[in-house]
């Protein structure tokens, strides 16, 4: 119960401060304390899930099961590391005279909202109020992502705003159309949203409605991942957000709407008796891994270039969780936290480059290796990581929903989608496809990130950039993060190891 | 219970959610802005009663305050903010148009259509006075996401937007007699923020790009 009071306290307290606070070291101090408090409360709930099974709290509205613990595990660890890393972010800014210290109280603010409506939405009950959350999260994020107030970020804070409003519009319909059919057969107007109660009565509500309602939930709440081809605001947001802000983006807040996109498949897998679901999973997972490879190809910017990355990732994770059963659920779980892991590395370093190298192009940054170098190894294990190598995490998640894929046994030779396609292919065809595919994608993808990341690493640095790493608060989350990235991929912690599992049978249905 | 015979009921719901759909093909069909507004707030009404009109014949009461607050935050809280947006901003007329008005309405007449056929295999499993508002309950949600890309001024953007969130509502009343009172009032506060925000953002698009055209919006392409 205190757990769940300060994970919603926490950052709506910490919210409110940060707008009467103009010190910038008190609002660092904030920050942290309340990222600390969200993480500790997150450990000793994430416990009580695993021991007791799942938390309702405050009547009705909180419902926490392994599924939610575990995602938020990963707003926990992106949010502290993110606190650490804006020490030295924002001071560099304030210090630069980029933003004043009002804004910075304001930045504050809109961060915590933000961390508020994610942690709302990862707990809450209802699947409308759900919704609400994630819309909040749009809300907060738009300024934050036209921080800096060029044109350029105005114009990707307003296509992020207007595309995800819209997006998440037609989730709000499916939402609505999962309840036309609960309401019939619950009758309980007030509760006929809750996860609890659709859990119940899942195989009794009519499978037409919930196809239509899935369908409308996952381009909407699609658009929020990020997925193809509702992913035309990602590379546009996430170049010009401020770089804490675009590790927590492509961190968590991708995350958060797979897992809006998750719970409501939990209960149409109950309701539908066929694949359906999964199979749109895949059909969206595959096109964006697929696209989003062709587009790392031709970027010359580095953000933009961790943008795309994103897009294929949660690709990736797509298809893991469409393939389903228990390795290809519990591989796309893991690649949600190492994902959350090497991007928001990514972005961190990206935006030590940033400040140093005052460019995005790739092609303006040379000699990383000699004027900054924690943060050029950074880049390389964040880049290597991203494309799937051993010895970091990415790759052992990647080798699970790829074998996932390929193992899968296919109910049919026709692919249906819903009552307005049927695609027809052969078993073997297909299972040997998906995987070509992959592989080439992988290496179309391999090939350009090592060229364009190395390209920046290796060289002799611009004369009018100054060597040496600046050190301080922000270097911690790099080192500790890198760290993570390879002792995951050798071996995953048995607590942690435990709550994946948990959270893999919630989404097991069959 | 309803004083009123069901069936009779049924039709004056109808007829309601049949001027909802009509004020959406008016604004489609509009070219001046503060016409557009208008018109969604004649629509909020609209749709207001529909929703009072509901909880009177159901005599669910929470309806009787989700229709206040329709009145309240888009009938005249929402339309207020977007009026002073045009007053700021000096533009009367939406000139430029991806889709002509004419070609609009025939494309908005397809999508009704389209939303009739969507809808008509699970219409008939609802079991309310209102199911067969649902149809165009997503007419009105497609014609709304259509007006976001038809038109250029970010205005009539968001007027197309909360055509869509009219729809949506519409939808929840017509699957459900109304979402659980929680997550109306959530949704409100979620739209009526959106409407601060392009508030906001119109103000400081317009300082940097001298104009509220989104076309301009196109630096950042591939």
């Amino acid at each position: 119960m205190t757990a769940i009071l300060v994970l919603l306290g926490g950052p709506l307290l910490a919210g409110l401060l940060s707008l009467v606070i103009r010190r910038a070291r008190i609002l660092h101090g904030v920050n942290f304390t309340s990222m600390a408090a969200i993480v500790a409360a997150e450990a000793s709930l994430g416990h009580r899930v695993l021991t007791e099974g799942p938390v309702t709290a405050l009547g009705d509205f909180v419902y926490v099961d392994a599924l939610s613990a575990f995602i938020l595990f990963i707003i926990a660890v992106i949010g502290l590391s993110c606190s650490l890393y804006m020490w030295s972010y924002m001071d560099h800014h304030l210090a630069r005279g980029t933003i004043g210290p009002k804004r910075l109280s304001r930045f504050f603010f809109l961060f915590h909202m933000f961390l508020l409506a994610m942690v709302a939405a990862t707990m809450a009950n209802s699947l409308g109020v759900l919704w609400v959350a994630i819309e909040g999260t749009t809300l907060a994020t738009t300024f934050l992502i036209a921080f800096f107030r060029t044109r350029e970020a105005l114009e990707a804070g307003w296509k992020y705003l207007i595309l995800c409003s819209v997006g998440i519009a037609l989730a709000l319909f499916g939402t609505v159309l999962t309840y036309y059919s609960s309401v019939r057969v619950l009758g309980d107007v007030s509760t006929a949203l809750n996860v609890t109660k659709l859990l119940e009565v899942a195989d009794r509500l009519d499978p037409h409605v919930l196809t239509l309602a899935f369908i409308f939930i996952l381009v909407g709440y699609g658009t929020k991942v990020g997925l193809v081809p509702m992913h035309t605001w990602v590379p546009e947001a996430y170049s010009e957000a401020p770089a804490p802000v675009a590790a927590m983006l492509a961190g968590v807040l991708e995350t958060v709407a797979v897992y809006a996109v998750l719970r409501s498949k939990t209960i149409v897998d109950r309701a539908i008796p066929s694949q359906f679901a999964g199979d749109l999973l895949i059909l969206f997972g595959l096109v964006s891994f697929a696209l989003a490879a062709l587009f790392v190809l031709i970027q010359h910017n580095y953000k933009r270039l961790f943008a795309y990355s994103s897009i294929e990732h949660m690709g990736l994770a797509m298809v893991g969780f469409g393939v389903g059963g228990p390795v290809g659920t519990f591989g796309g779980l893991l690649h949600l936290l190492n994902h959350a892991l090497a991007k928001s590395l990514a972005f961190f370093a990206a935006g030590n480059i940033h400040r140093r190298f005052d460019t995005l192009e790739i092609g303006e940054v040379r000699g990383l290796a000699r004027a900054q170098p924690l943060t050029a190894a950074a880049v390389l294990v964040a880049g290597l990581a991203l494309t799937g190598l051993p010895p970091f995490a990415l790759f052992s998640s990647e080798v699970l929903v790829v074998s996932a894929l390929a193992a899968q046994e296919f109910a049919s030779n026709t692919l249906q989608l819903g009552q307005f396609l049927t695609v027809t292919v052969a078993d073997e065809a297909r299972s040997l496809g998906l995987v070509a595919v992959f592989l080439l994608f992988g290496v179309v993808l391999f090939g350009g990130f090592v060229y364009r990341v190395t390209a920046m690493v290796w060289g002799t640095p611009p004369d009018h950039v100054a060597r040496g790493e600046g050190w301080g608060m922000g270097q911690v989350p790099l080192i500790v993060m890198a760290l993570m990235l390879v002792a995951l991929g050798v071996a995953i912690p048995e607590g942690l190891k435990t709550l994946l599992d948990h959270a893999t049978t919630v989404l097991l249905v069959r | 219970m309803p004083a009123i015979d069901p069936h009779i009921g049924t039709q004056l719901v109808d007829l309601c959610s049949a001027l909802l759909l009509l004020t959406c093909f008016a604004i489609v069909a509009q070219r001046r802005l503060s016409a557009c507004v208008e018109l969604f707030a004649l629509q909020s009404g609209f749709l207001a009663a529909t929703t009072a009109l509901v909880a009177f014949l159901t005599g669910i009461h929470h309806l009787y305050l989700a229709a206040a607050m329709t009145v309240l935050i888009k009938g005249l809280v929402i339309p207020r903010i977007l009026k002073k947006v045009i007053e700021r901003l000096n533009v009367t007329r939406e000139l430029q148009m991806n889709v002509n008005v004419p070609a609009g309405l025939l494309i908005c007449g397809a999508l009704v259509i389209l939303a009739f056929f969507i809808t008509q295999p699970i219409i008939p499993l609802g079991f309310l006075l209102t199911r067969d508002s649902l149809a165009i309950a997503l007419a009105i949600v497609l014609i709304g996401f259509f007006t976001m890309i038809a038109r250029k001024k970010a205005v009539t953007q968001v007027v197309g937007f909360l055509v869509m969130e009219n729809g949506l509502f519409l939808g929840a009343t017509a699957a459900a007699y109304g979402m659980p009172l929680i997550v109306e009032l959530g949704v409100f506060f979620d739209v009526l923020v959106a409407s601060l925000i392009v508030g906001i953002y119109t103000h400081r698009i317009q300082d940097a790009f001298d104009s509220l055209d989104t076309s301009q919006l196109t630096t950042l392409k591939e």
